[in-house]
């Protein structure tokens, strides 16, 4: 795998837009963050409100230990981002033939699959690295002291960005065009699961909360107001979730590979 | 030990049959050529031997055993355009190529240098032109020197020059004792280069074998002179020959094939007081072999 994965560094080491992408997408981690925490200091530093802030919401949430949701639960709204750089990195492939030619010289299916299934781990690993560096830097900056309680959820936000990622893998392998595949993967994460999702909770009993990316969303809730959301609806059993995710990321890996490897290239 | 074994090859395109059960063999040290018009399906069938496509049915070998990427690996192709990452440059895409094949990297100025690139090995593939970027293509083939080349096309969008290097370089490259697989809708250029050729027309193999036996029945001898009349009327009485024409400015004396002796034919007319100013063997054409072969399915 090492070697493979050599190989697919020389394919991304001068692929120009895929760093500026990754690059925008760390920054905009980070960004997006900076936007919600200059909110919170705001809203806690009011002199009209003074204590009320806290009084309604609790203490800050960008403070330890809520920090690790708090960053997990507002990144996730960039996991478009991830995706679409899964996506460009295969289907830059089909437009230039090169899949066909990796074949030729010599991987087998299998190889060309599984390095991008790779790719999608580490993308998401080192989104779960920035996210760490981001609260640690925010959880410093409410004043509060480290604390490890909670950091759990940088291992669903981990879980989360695979999905999205395996997601994107999946239709760019279905689609083979990058156009199409941006298109159908924005469209389906940002507006039609929620479209089909939620008319589906609210008739069956919370089911639309298993739909495949729905199911990894559930697992961070966001940290403020969680009482008031229980009212609406009930807590979801996270291990139940956990399963779920895993399962279909089970899914993803199989259907990607079966595809690709019975397909004409 | 037959290089390449093909095995009742069906392929279709949902309704469409691209290869109706096609089946030969190559044998090692040959230039097998495939030839057939657009759309015969030879780019089909060299995708499947390679993996990018999935035959609906039959089975291949090759190197006489069940297909595996070691094989690929031995085998330097180009198939249909050249596939490489535009946005690197020709050293940077051959170094992903001999990863990928298991080849040293060390070779890469060697093939760079055989197709003439060595001066632009730095520029982005998506600089080069059409030629440069086929003779890249061929490049990649050699990378490693295997001893199987397989070749779709290998003149395409090159000019003359080039035409006739890639040429010369395919018959040196036989002679070292490669294999080499070609397709081709250029008569001639199969004519030229191959030892073996089989001809697939709209899925269907016509006829596969040695390129003298399927091409060649007779030979044809083109003959000139001041006066054609009279070298006609005398070459009539001339005893070996099946027939002969008269085709434009020149007369055609057909001959079975191996009969035509040039010297001999030189002798009798200047005994007959004709002298000729042009005479020359000629194999009866591909082209016209073609027509008569898919005719006459």
């Amino acid at each position: 795998m090492l070697h493979l994965l050599k190989i697919e560094w020389l394919k991304l080491k001068n692929y120009r837009t895929f760093w500026i992408l990754s690059a925008l997408y760390l920054i905009s981690i980070f960004g997006i963050n900076y936007i919600v925490y200059r909110i919170q200091e705001n809203i806690y530093n009011a002199k009209q409100a003074k204590g009320m802030a806290e009084l309604v919401i609790g203490s800050r949430p960008y403070s330890f230990p809520t920090v690790w949701q708090m960053t997990s639960y507002v990144s996730s709204y960039l996991l478009f981002l991830p995706g679409l750089l899964l996506i460009i990195s295969i289907t830059n492939e089909y437009s230039y033939k090169t899949h066909r030619q990796n074949i030729i010289d010599g991987w087998s299916r299998k190889d060309f699959i599984s390095v991008k299934l790779v790719l999608a781990v580490i993308v998401a690993f080192i989104s779960m690295l920035m996210v760490f560096i981001t609260a640690l830097s925010f959880g410093y900056s409410s004043a509060s002291s480290f604390d490890t309680e909670n950091i759990f959820y940088l291992g669903y936000f981990f879980i989360q960005t695979l999905s999205y990622c395996m997601v994107a893998l999946l239709f760019s392998i279905l689609f083979k065009r990058g156009a199409l595949a941006i298109g159908v993967f924005f469209l389906y994460s940002l507006v039609l699961e929620n479209l089909i999702a939620k008319p589906i909770s609210h008739y069956f009993n919370d089911a639309g909360r298993f739909f495949p990316l729905e199911s990894t969303d559930t697992l961070i809730p966001l940290p403020v107001f969680e009482s008031m959301q229980r009212q609406i609806s009930a807590a979801p059993n996270y291990t139940v979730f956990l399963i779920v995710a895993i399962i279909y990321l089970v899914l993803y890996t199989f259907l990607s590979i079966k595809k690709f490897e019975s397909d004409d290239l | 030990m037959p290089i390449i074994t093909v095995d009742n090859i069906h392929k279709n395109y949902g309704p469409i049959q691209a290869l109706k059960g096609v089946s030969f063999k190559v044998p090692e040290g040959s230039v097998f050529g495939i030839l057939g018009p657009n759309g015969s399906g030879k780019t089909t069938l060299l995708g499947i031997l390679l993996d990018v496509l999935k035959a609906t049915s039959g089975s291949y070998q090759l190197f006489d055993e069940a297909p595996a990427k070691k094989h690929r690996q031995q085998i330097g192709t180009l198939l249909e355009t050249p596939n490489f990452y535009h946005y690197l440059s020709a050293v940077q895409n051959l170094r992903i190529n001999a990863r990928i094949k298991g080849r040293d990297e060390k070779d890469i100025d060697r093939v760079l240098d055989i197709v003439d690139l060595t001066n632009r090995k730095h520029s982005k593939f998506s600089t080069y032109s059409l030629g440069m970027k086929q003779r890249l293509a061929v490049a990649s083939c050699l990378l490693g020197n295997p001893s199987v080349l397989m070749f779709d096309e290998p003149t395409n969008g090159l000019d003359p020059v080039g035409i006739a290097e890639t040429r010369e370089l395919i018959k040196r490259l036989n002679k070292e004792g490669k294999t080499i697989i070609m397709a081709s809708h250029l008569l001639d250029e199969v004519e030229k280069v191959c030892s073996h050729v089989a001809v697939l027309m709209k899925g269907t193999l016509i006829t596969h074998g040695h390129v003298d036996e399927i091409l060649v029945n007779e030979d044809i001898v083109e003959l000139g002179t001041d006066n054609i009349d009279q070298l006609l009327s005398i070459l009539q009485n001339f005893p070996a020959s099946i027939s002969v024409r008269k085709n434009d400015n020149h007369i055609e004396a057909i001959f079975a094939s191996g009969e035509a002796q040039l010297g001999r034919i030189n002798q009798y007319c200047f005994e007959k007081g004709v002298v000729l100013s042009h005479l020359r063997v000629r194999r009866k054409s591909l082209e016209a072999k073609f027509f008569e072969l898919t005719k006459a399915n």
